[in-house]
C-alpha cells in the first residue's frame, strides 16, 4: 500500500474541494457551444478561463484546413518526428513561424509543454553547462531542467539585477549558460522586462530564451510577442511558443537565429521519442496563424475587452496584481474565500481559473480570467456582472479588504 | 518564538530565523526537522527561503542541491560546502 500513502493528504484536499461544491480541477466541458461558450453541469456558462485569446476554436478556414488534411492525410503520424512523423504540413508550418517571427529557424514539437522540456534538455549538457530560471517559471521549464540534470539556479521574479549576481557568481569553468524566462506569466498576467534580460545574460556571455506561450500573437506591433514590443526580437537567442492558446490548435516550437536550434533534432529525446502532431492539428494551427496574421484587429478586440475589464475590475476595488493584460488575476487571502468565490462565480455561469499555492507567486490563492477576443459584449456584461455580485458577496477580494 | 536548539552555527542560526515565519505549528526547530513532514512547508516555500539565504551569504545554491536536501542540519552543511568552494 505504501505506494500511495504520499497521496493521502492532497487526495484529501481534492476530495474536499469535491465535497464543498463543484471541484474548479475535475470540469467537464460537456457540450461545447462556441469560442466563448459551453454547458457545465448542464447550464450555459461564459468561458473565461480558457485560452483562447484570439477566439479561433472556432475560425471557419482553421476547421475547414483541419477537415481537409484529416480527409487527406490520415488521422495521425503515427510516428516522431524524428522518424516517420515529419510531414509537408510540419515543414510548412516551422517555415511560416520562422517567418512571422522574423527568425531564420523554427523546431515544431508535439506541445508547448515538450517543446521547452526539448529545448532545455536538447540544449544543455549537465556535466559543463549551468540554467539559470526566473523563479516564477512554468512547471514545464523546471521539469527541463530537471531531464537536462544540468545544475540549475532561479534568480528573483522579473529581477535583471538578481540574475546579475547570479550570473557574475559563477565559476569561470562553466562553458554554457542559458536563461530562460517568459514574456507573460500567466499567473497574475505580469510581463517581463526582457530587453534588460537580454543586456545582462550576454553582458556575461550567457544565452537568453523567452517562451511566449502566453504573449505570441498578442503582444508588439505584429503580435510577435513581449520580445517585440521590448525591441529586441533579434537580440533573444531562443524564442518559445505554443500553438493551445492564441493558435487555438495543440503543438509547441522553439525559434531562434541560430542555425544550431536545428541540432535539437537529434540532441533532444523529446522531439525523438513522442509521437508528432497530428496532419490536422497542424493545418489548423497554420491556418489560424495565416488568419491572425491577416487580422490585426483580432489583437486590438482582445485588448479592448481587456482593457474593459481590467477597468470595471478596478473600480470594483478588487485585488488585481498587474495593468491590463490578456489575464486578469483576482487575489484571495486564502484558498478556501477563493474556492467559495470560483463556485460563485460557476454559478452565476462564467468559468474562471482557480490557482493555489504552490502552483502560485507568494502564497496567493487566485481566480484567473483568461480574456478572448471572441468574447461579446454580452459576455463582457455578464462578466462583470457575475464579478460585481461576487465582489459584494466575498469582501475579502477587495483591495480595502485584504490591506486590513 | 519556540526555543532553538543551542547551536553556535551562524548559517543555522540564520536558516531558522528565515524558517520562524513559516513555522505554524511552532515546531522545536533542530538540525533533524524535516522541511517537508515537520514543518509542513511546500517545495516552493523552501526555495523561496533558499533565495534569501543566497543573497545572504552571496552565493548561489543549485535547485539540485535543494532537492536532495530533507532536514535543517542538511541545508546548512550544503550551504557550508558552497561556501567553501566558492571562497
Amino acid at each position: 500500500m505504501s505506494l500511495f500513502d504520499k497521496f493521502e493528504k492532497t487526495a484529501a484536499l481534492y476530495y474536499q474541494l469535491s465535497d464543498a461544491g463543484q471541484n474548479p480541477f475535475n470540469v467537464v466541458m460537456e457540450e461545447v457551444l462556441g469560442p466563448t461558450r459551453a454547458l457545465i453541469k448542464g447550464r450555459e456558462t461564459v468561458l473565461a478561463g480558457t485560452h483562447n485569446y484570439l477566439g479561433q476554436t472556432f475560425e471557419p478556414r482553421a476547421i475547414a484546413a483541419g477537415q481537409e488534411a484529416l480527409a487527406r492525410e490520415g488521422t495521425g503520424t503515427t510516428g516522431s518526428r524524428f522518424a516517420n512523423g515529419t510531414f509537408a504540413g510540419h515543414k510548412k508550418l516551422e517555415a511560416e513561424i520562422a517567418d512571422y517571427l522574423g527568425l531564420s529557424h523554427c523546431v515544431v514539437f508535439s506541445t508547448g509543454y515538450v517543446a521547452n522540456l526539448g529545448a532545455i534538455a536538447g540544449l544543455v549538457d549537465p556535466s559543463e553547462d549551468v540554467l539559470l530560471i526566473d523563479a516564477d517559471c512554468h512547471a514545464c521549464i523546471y521539469d527541463g531542467c530537471q531531464l537536462s540534470g544540468a545544475q540549475t539556479i532561479r534568480f528573483r521574479h522579473n529581477d535583471p539585477e538578481s540574475l546579475d549576481k547570479r550570473l557574475g557568481r559563477l565559476d569561470p569553468s562553466v562553458k554554457g549558460k542559458l536563461v530562460f524566462i517568459e514574456g507573460m506569466y500567466s499567473m497574475y498576467g505580469d510581463i517581463a522586462p526582457v530587453a534588460e534580460f537580454v543586456e545582462v545574460a550576454h553582458k556575461h556571455g550567457a544565452y537568453l530564451a523567452v517562451d511566449e506561450a502566453h504573449s505570441f500573437g498578442i503582444y508588439g506591433e505584429n503580435g510577435r510577442g513581449v520580445s517585440e514590443a521590448e525591441g529586441v526580437m533579434d537580440k533573444i537567442d531562443f524564442y518559445t511558443g505554443t500553438f493551445s492558446k492564441s493558435l487555438a490548435s495543440i503543438g509547441g516550437f522553439v525559434a531562434s537565429n541560430h542555425k544550431e536550434v536545428e541540432y535539437l533534432r537529434f540532441s533532444s529525446r523529446p522531439y525523438k521519442f513522442t509521437a508528432s502532431p497530428s496532419p490536422a492539428t497542424i493545418a489548423s494551427a497554420a491556418a489560424a496563424l495565416e488568419n491572425i496574421r491577416e487580422h490585426p484587429q483580432l489583437r486590438e478586440k482582445l485588448w479592448s475587452n481587456a482593457r474593459r475589464l481590467h477597468a470595471a475590475f478596478t473600480q470594483l476595488g478588487l485585488n488585481i496584481p498587474a495593468p491590463p493584460a490578456p489575464v486578469i488575476s483576482v487575489l484571495f487571502p486564502t484558498k478556501e474565500e477563493a474556492f467559495a468565490a470560483w463556485n460563485y462565480l460557476l454559478h452565476q455561469g462564467v468559468y474562471v481559473n482557480m490557482a493555489i499555492p504552490p502552483g502560485t507567486p507568494g502564497k496567493e490563492s487566485l481566480l484567473r480570467l483568461a480574456v478572448s477576443s471572441a468574447h461579446t459584449a454580452a459576455d463582457i456584461d455578464q462578466i462583470v456582472a457575475a464579478y460585481t455580485a461576487m465582489a459584494q458577496t466575498f469582501e475579502s477580494a477587495r483591495v480595502s479588504a485584504s490591506a486590513n | 518564538m519556540p526555543d532553538i536548539q543551542e547551536d553556535d552555527d551562524l548559517v543555522f542560526h540564520k536558516i531558522c530565523s528565515l524558517l520562524e515565519p513559516l513555522n505554524e505549528k511552532g515546531v522545536k526547530l533542530t538540525r533533524d526537522t524535516d522541511l517537508i513532514t515537520d514543518l509542513e512547508i511546500d517545495s516552493v516555500s523552501v526555495l523561496d527561503i533558499v533565495m534569501d539565504i543566497e543573497d545572504n551569504y552571496d552565493l548561489s545554491i543549485p535547485v539540485n542541491t535543494i532537492s536532495e536536501t530533507r532536514t535543517i542540519g542538511e541545508l546548512v552543511d550544503a550551504i557550508h560546502a558552497i561556501k567553501k568552494e566558492q571562497a
